[in-house]
């Protein structure tokens, strides 16, 4: 946790809580919606105690309105994504249903990692609204509205005709733009098959129980066979069993997993602006080239390049000196305004560049050791799960052998 | 049993089973009963049966016992078949080497019988002979048909559906090896059994064929009779024992059916979630090659799995291989005795029935008429022969459970034995620190 300009100190964050609320939307119809308690505390230096020092309620369309400030306004961070809106990757015993307790938790856990990873960017977390966000329950909504980033937003339409006809993107965007198709490609592809895993090792441990029973009813008609034979059906029950918490577990490697699946799509975002921004410099520049060029013709008399000025000249006849050193020093002007813009485009572009190329080695860097991290919890989980099947297993055995 | 009272068999007076020599034994047991005696090997081939000749052409006695045909010794033979161990078995049968023969008319397998020996009836103290399937349902009818008193192991099944099965394939020869190993040796143990005089011919003649062609008939009297019990009677009740018995083993079977189905349930199961273990592996691979840092761990869980794929493969074909086939055999078990059982219920039907038939006709005769005594004594064989068999299976069959199970135990530890040291073995990797790029 860094620190945070607005609050002076160290501060922790958590989304403790999730309820079920009823209201009015927009369109007067009422609506069910979960509400997600946000408390802030600070962190004493001195004897690590913390403090409640905020404490307010969010829904899910709120801290998607935050993201979307952020978008705007950071074009160039890599903009940590909001845990899934509706449960995707399900495998068959999990709810595709929203109002899903299971579910609503995960997401609880997943909106509290969300704001953490921006109180512990070290620009993000400067940002007022976000400060406001944590801490003015009441008009925040309008708050960001008043900023008008939505008019500032990038058009959709803008940017995809952007990627198609800039004609020289930095190298480096381009490969990352590779980079993160290909990366949501192959976790996708990974979440989908892990679903259909859990699914059949759910099936596997599920029919084992049924050896329960049936021992159980063996037993009934053996006599030395009998106590064996029961004994090791109640194990069974227990293997049987055992598989709901080892899936639950294996959930949270999965949201992780997630975390970085809708990351990628942030980093597109950045790739994105960079065209955009790249395209419209090339736009500028090949402006300013046509204006010097038409500025050198009107100059020198020679006509290289196709105008409209240049046709109605040739069809109505020569304009007059005066009206062609107007025509000049118009498009001189228009020049220096050219040159100017363009001077400060590239430096934009520059800066950009060296700005979002900073957030991104520093989001290479988080990523590889959450994904290690994230790789090494779901191995512990593996070696638990062995464990607990050997476990099982054993006394099984033992039971068996008592025969 | 039906009708008056307890019917003495000839020439003894009332004792209790264990004193009693066997019904059918005539003269000759009332020597051989305690003492040390060797019938001539006249016996050993098939001649006209007396009224009083009813010896059981089991192949003479092992030294040192009394007759196996009497029912005390049976039930000694028993007692000493719970401390068989290695030194006082004197016969020992190994079923192996499995052997594809391509002829004209068709393809088919042998396999190579081993038997070793010291007992007389055997005149080399070890024979090497080669056996197909047909060979051993021929070996099962006879032992049927010649000791229709005896629960008679089953065979692993006759018949399998072309296409689903290889016939020729590795794994199924095996467990036919197996299953058809353990049908020998359940004979070999058998003390009644083991002296079949088919057996003996099935385990050391050169060409089986030979015999078979000659039909030649080594039928027991109680072979013969038994087979010539007609269906015709209707049992009214079975006695308390047998009825428990069959009570037994309907559950018996019922259970193991479940069972049966349980099991192919799991695999199949297991088989599925294997075919997405193998496709899940690779993703981790596929990403592997995006990336830098990452690269080696994800290969290295990429590995791992794979490595769980294949521990798993292997206990799935392990299962089909060793468990399900056992299972099936007890089944085909159980099925053969109930007909044992109901062919027992016959043979007491006949009786009764014939008992009651003389007591009608209010004659007034000295002596019951011998063909009644002929059936009591076939029923009252029958009956110690199926309990003493009956003893004998409820302690294997406990033995063949225990080992079954403990088995299935096992090869579930293996396997999870088996991913364990997987993934342990990368989590060094993973927590690896990359050198600086």
């Amino acid at each position: 946790m860094t620190h945070n300009n607005f609050w002076l100190k160290k501060i922790e964050i958590s989304v403790s809580e999730a309820e079920k609320r009823t209201g009015r939307n927009a369109m007067n119809m009422q609506e069910t919606y979960t509400a997600y308690l946000i408390e802030t505390r600070s962190v004493e230096h001195t004897d690590g105690q913390s403090v409640l020092t905020d404490s307010l309620w969010r829904r899910y369309s709120e801290f998607e309105l935050l993201r979307n400030y952020l978008l705007v306004y950071y074009p160039h961070i890599v903009v940590p994504p909001l845990p899934e809106k509706r449960a995707e990757f399900v495998w068959h015993k999990l709810s595709a249903d929203n109002m899903d307790p299971d579910f609503v938790e995960r997401r609880r856990i997943g909106l509290e990692n969300f704001l953490l990873r921006i109180a512990s960017h070290p620009i993000l977390c400067r940002d007022k609204i976000f400060y406001l966000f944590l801490t003015q329950e009441g008009n925040w909504k309008e708050t960001v509205n008043e900023t008008g980033f939505q008019l500032k937003a990038d058009s959709r339409l803008k940017a995809l005709n952007a990627t198609f006809r800039v004609k020289n993107p930095d190298k480096r965007f381009t490969d990352l733009k590779h980079y993160s198709d290909e990366l949501q490609s192959v976790i996708s592809h990974l979440l989908r098959v892990r679903a259909r895993v859990a699914d059949r090792l759910y099936g596997v441990y599920k029919v084992h129980g049924n050896y329960g029973r049936v021992f159980s009813e063996w037993s009934a008609i053996e006599k030395e066979m009998g106590d064996g034979l029961q004994s090791a059906g109640h194990h069974m029950d227990v293997y049987a069993s055992s598989i709901d918490d080892i899936l639950e577990d294996e959930e949270h490697y999965a949201d992780q997993l997630k975390e970085y699946l809708f990351y990628a799509e942030a980093l597109r975002a950045v790739c994105r602006k960079h065209e955009l921004m790249q395209y419209d410099l090339e736009i500028a520049a090949q402006d300013l080239a046509s204006k010097k060029q038409q500025c050198e013709e009107l100059a020198t008399g020679t006509v290289r390049t196709f105008s409209l000025k240049g046709m109605t000249t040739k069809l109505f006849g020569q304009e007059t000196p005066e009206q062609r050193e107007a025509r000049i020093k118009v498009l001189e002007e228009q020049i220096n305004e050219g040159e100017q813009q363009l001077k400060s485009k590239n430096l934009e572009g520059r800066e950009f560049v060296k700005n979002a190329w900073a957030d991104i080695e520093r989001f290479k860097e988080q990523k590889n050791r959450d994904l290690k991290e994230a790789l090494i919890s779901y191995a512990v989980m593996q070696i638990s799960m062995c464990k607990k099947g050997i476990q099982v297993w054993t006394n099984a055995k033992e039971c068996f052998s008592k025969m | 049993m039906a009708g008056g009272p307890p019917k003495a068999l000839p020439s003894t007076g009332p004792h209790s089973l264990r004193d009693m020599p066997h019904p059918l034994a005539g003269s000759s047991s009332e020597e051989a009963v305690g003492g040390d005696s060797t019938p001539s090997p006249d016996l050993l081939m098939a001649r006209s049966f007396g009224d009083k000749d009813l010896i059981l052409p089991n192949g003479g006695t092992p030294a040192g016992t009394s007759s196996p045909a009497s029912s005390s010794s049976l039930l000694n033979r028993l007692q000493l078949d719970d401390d068989i161990d290695g030194e006082t078995r004197d016969l020992f049968v190994v079923v192996d080497d499995p052997k594809k023969h391509v002829c004209t008319m068709e393809t088919y397998i042998t396999y190579r019988i081993t038997t070793k020996s010291t007992r007389v009836e055997f005149d080399l103290p070890e024979y090497s002979v080669r056996r197909r399937y047909q060979d051993f349902d021929w070996l099962r009818s006879k032992l049927e048909e010649s000791q229709p008193t005896h629960l008679i192991p089953p065979l692993p099944e006759k018949f399998v559906v072309k296409g689903v099965v290889d016939r020729f394939s590795e794994e199924f020869v095996e467990t036919r090896r197996k299953a058809l190993d353990k049908f020998l040796k359940r004979i070999t143990d058998h003390p009644v059994l083991s002296f079949n005089e088919y057996f003996n011919i099935f385990l050391t003649a050169k060409d089986l064929n030979i015999y078979k062609k000659q039909g030649i008939a080594l039928l027991t009297r109680m072979g013969e009779s038994v087979k010539h019990v007609t269906g015709g009677y209707k049992l009214r009740t079975r006695p308390l024992e047998f009825a428990a018995i069959g009570d037994y083993l309907d559950t018996f079977a019922l259970k193991l059916g479940t069972i049966d189905r349980i099991a192919q349930r799991i695999i199949k199961e297991e088989i599925e979630y294997l075919v997405e273990l193998r496709e899940y592996g690779p993703v981790y691979s596929t990403w592997s090659t995006l990336e830098g840092e990452l690269a080696e761990p994800l290969e290295g869980v990429s590995a791992c799995i794979g490595n769980c794929s294949t521990a798993l493969e292997e206990l799935t074909d392990d299962m089909t291989e060793d468990f399900l086939p056992v299972l099936r055999e007890y089944i085909l078990y159980s099925d053969s005795m109930k007909s044992v059982l109901k062919k027992r219920d016959q043979v007491q039907a006949e009786y009764e029935a014939k008992l009651e038939a003389v007591a009608l006709r209010k004659e007034d005769r000295p002596k019951v008429p011998a063909d009644v005594e002929k059936c009591q004594d076939r029923m009252e064989c029958f009956n110690a022969d199926l309990k003493a068999d009956m003893e004998r299976w409820q302690n294997n069959k406990r033995q063949d459970f225990r080992q079954l199970l403990m088995g299935m135990a096992d090869k579930n530890i293996q396997y999870y034995e088996k991913c364990l040291m997987a993934w342990e073995s990368i989590i060094p990797l993973l927590q690896e620190k990359q050198e600086a790029k």
